[in-house]
């Protein structure tokens, strides 16, 4: 199980880090920095800056990404910011806003 | 899936936390946290801030206050510094806590108010039978008048109250009057009253519960039941 959930109805607003996976499925405004994996549920709301090692959003998520592996944008997803990953996919359906940088 | 949230043990939060189901601390939030479920924070778990939510379980560190709209329960190994509240709270042993700590809408002051407003009645009729028996003694040392009230008006009054209007408590009535009668033996009438307004209420809530407490009244009135029946 993932090291930390917040849940859908939980609202933060600050800072999250930490060195373990992060599950979110409710609102956050701040910022998320991690070592491990985050993932962006689809009922999850995210205005903050995201840094870890790999990002997968299915919900929305406002905010420049840094991942140390890779981003991925699920079918439903969306994202508005810059993205800077040395691999990316967007699903179809999904939807995208922002620079890319993969670092070639 | 979606209800229950978790702080892991290696996550830190500096901010609030708020919003609905329930939480679990395991790593470390510096703010404020409010929730409607429950909360529990691991051993290993340490929240600087207010914690608000319905039932709240802790064994981690708090540095704030603690409200649990249905309970608080300090696990052992907790430390918390901080007030506590909430209508249930327990604190088990091997926990730290410093503070205050209030228990909201506990049912034991309801029902004790229930028989102090009971036990007020049957006062004023103590009142009126020693009433008459102080005049009497006024002019008397203050010895002496304890003797007189025992003997002539305040037996009599009780066994009326008995037989008449209470039968089956018999036991309860006569203990009752003889407490006053002693009180009011203590003290001159004028100044007395003052004293015994503010003294009555505070003794019949405690004593009219539970009955084995006579013993600590009975230091005056086993002696002058002594003397009254010799």
């Amino acid at each position: 199980m993932a090291g930390t959930v917040i849940g859908e109805g939980l609202t933060i607003e600050g800072d999250i880090s930490g060195d373990e996976e992060i599950v979110i499925h409710g609102n956050l405004r701040g910022r998320l920095t991690t070592t491990d994996a985050v993932t962006v549920g689809g009922t999850a709301v995210v205005g903050a800056d995201i840094s870890g090692a790999s990002l997968s959003v299915a919900g929305q998520v406002t905010g420049d990404v840094t991942a140390s592996e890779r981003v991925d944008i699920q079918a439903g997803g969306k994202l508005v910011g810059d993205i800077k990953a040395a691999r990316f996919t967007i699903a179809d359906g999904a939807s995208f806003k922002g620079n890319v940088d993969m670092e070639v | 899936m979606a209800e229950g949230s978790v702080i892991g043990a290696g996550t830190v939060v500096s901010g609030h936390v708020r919003g609905q189901g329930s939480l679990e601390i395991l790593g470390r939030v510096e703010g404020d946290v409010s929730v409607t479920g429950n909360v529990v924070i691991g051993s290993a778990g340490r929240v600087r801030g207010n914690i608000s939510g319905a039932e709240l379980r802790i064994s981690g560190q708090v540095q704030g206050d603690l409200r649990g709209t249905v309970a608080v329960f300090l696990e052992a190994g907790a430390r918390v510094a901080g007030d506590i509240s909430g209508p249930r709270v327990g604190i088990a042993p091997g926990a730290l806590a410093r503070g205050h700590v209030q228990t909201d809408g506990e049912p034991a002051s309801s029902a004790a108010r229930v028989p102090a407003a009971a036990a007020r009645p049957a006062a004023p009729p103590a009142r009126v039978a020693t009433a008459p028996t102080p005049a009497k003694p006024e002019p008397k040392l203050a010895p002496a008048p304890i003797r007189v009230e025992a003997k002539a008006p305040a037996v009599p009054p009780a066994k009326f109250e008995a037989k008449a209007p209470l039968p089956p408590p018999p036991k309860l009535a006569p203990p009752k009057p003889e407490i006053r009668k002693v009180e009011p033996a203590r003290a001159v009438p004028a100044p007395s009253q003052a004293e015994f307004t503010p003294v009555r209420p505070l003794k019949p809530e405690p004593r009219r519960p539970p009955p084995p407490v006579v013993p600590v009244l009975s230091k005056g009135t086993k002696a002058k039941k002594k003397k009254t029946q010799d």
